[in-house]
């Protein structure tokens, strides 16, 4: 199945500019997978040690959150995925 | 009632369809709660005060330093060492002699933050950090008063507004989660960014016109010069606003 993730706000550190990368899988920890072996440097930033997504990432699927299942939400071909960070700066 | 001054003075916005004298009005009577006079905090009252709102409290206990300087753009060097409170109000007043402003510099905590927002009709947040952002958003459903939420790191910033028992609040979108401690990067022009919108969407919502930012997440990536929408929710579990029944 093919996925676009939108890695924007990462792109400029993680994918050479890239700003959609495309994946394979069927949730949403299947993408970010794919997405991490395309892009290996971009681990540390999404997952912490234990391979648990770090607590201030929101990833939305189509506009909306996906949240609480996250990882284990079941996405289809043609979805699109978003990685976010929660900020607090002002 | 505006005065011939005023009428002269904010002539360009009076002219706009859905605004005019009656929105000028509105604006002239409105209490708005600032908190923060930082780099949010900055373009929200400028605009603010620039557009002729009646009332403005803005809260900050901070004082000014040189590394504030590159986006803090209500504070200058002269200001280096004084009271942000203190400084603000100086130029604020300035910007509009005709605008009652007044600048506190106190620190907003859970003792203190129901008193500060008390008698204002919105709040806009325009923090550093979020455990106070918490405080705000608490205190907002609370008193039932639309909270305009601003925050920014780097190159990116967002912001959301708030209608307690309508729309999504921002303990159901960011679930109490807060970010750590520490000094954050940013350029000056991200808050400026995120400021206006915020301020836009006060003079919105006291006039009466155009669409909310409500139940929508609007990211704004500058490196790209992207804006991205997201669908945001109300939680029927959440802490803060889950008690309010909703109105739509």
């Amino acid at each position: 199945m093919s996925i676009k993730i939108d890695v924007s706000l990462l792109s400029h550190q993680y994918t050479k500019g890239q700003q959609v990368v495309e994946v394979n899988g069927s949730t949403v920890g299947q993408c970010l997978d794919h997405l991490v072996k395309q892009f290996p440097s971009i681990a540390p930033c999404l997952f912490d040690k234990d391979g648990k997504l770090h607590s201030d990432i929101d990833i939305y699927a189509n506009g909306k959150s996906t949240y609480p299942e996250e990882l284990a939400k079941l996405v289809k071909d043609g979805d699109e995925l978003h990685i976010t960070f929660l900020i607090g700066g002002g | 009632m505006l005065t011939r001054d005023e009428l002269e003075r904010y002539e360009r916005q009076i002219m706009i369809k859905g605004l005019g004298e009656a929105g000028q009005e509105k604006l002239k009577r409105a209490k708005v709660f600032i908190a923060g006079a930082g780099g949010l905090g900055s373009p929200v009252s400028m605009y603010l005060v620039a557009a002729g709102v009646g009332t403005i409290r803005i809260v900050d206990h901070d004082r000014v330093e040189s590394s504030n300087l590159n986006r803090q753009v209500l504070h200058w060097d002269e200001d280096i060492g004084k009271r942000k409170a203190d400084s603000a109000l100086e130029k604020l007043r300035k910007l509009n002699p005709r605008v009652e402003i007044e600048a506190i510099a106190e620190t907003i905590t859970e003792a203190n933050v129901a008193q500060l927002v008390a008698g204002f009709d919105l709040i806009v947040d325009a923090m550093d950090n979020l455990p106070t952002r918490y405080l705000l958003n608490k205190a907002a459903v609370e008193r039932n008063t639309p909270l305009f939420h601003g925050a920014v790191y780097g190159f990116e910033g967002r912001a959301m507004t708030i209608i307690p028992g309508k729309t999504a609040c921002l303990e159901c979108v960011y679930r109490g989660r807060i970010t750590p401690k520490e000094k954050f990067p940013v350029i000056g022009v991200t808050p400026a960014v995120i400021g206006c919108i915020q301020s836009t969407e006060v003079i919105k919502y006291i006039v009466g016109i155009g669409e909310l930012l409500t139940n929508r997440l609007l990211i704004y990536d500058g490196l790209n010069l992207k804006f991205t929408e997201f669908k945001v929710k109300k939680d029927p579990n959440c802490e803060h606003c889950s008690r309010l029944a909703s109105k739509e």
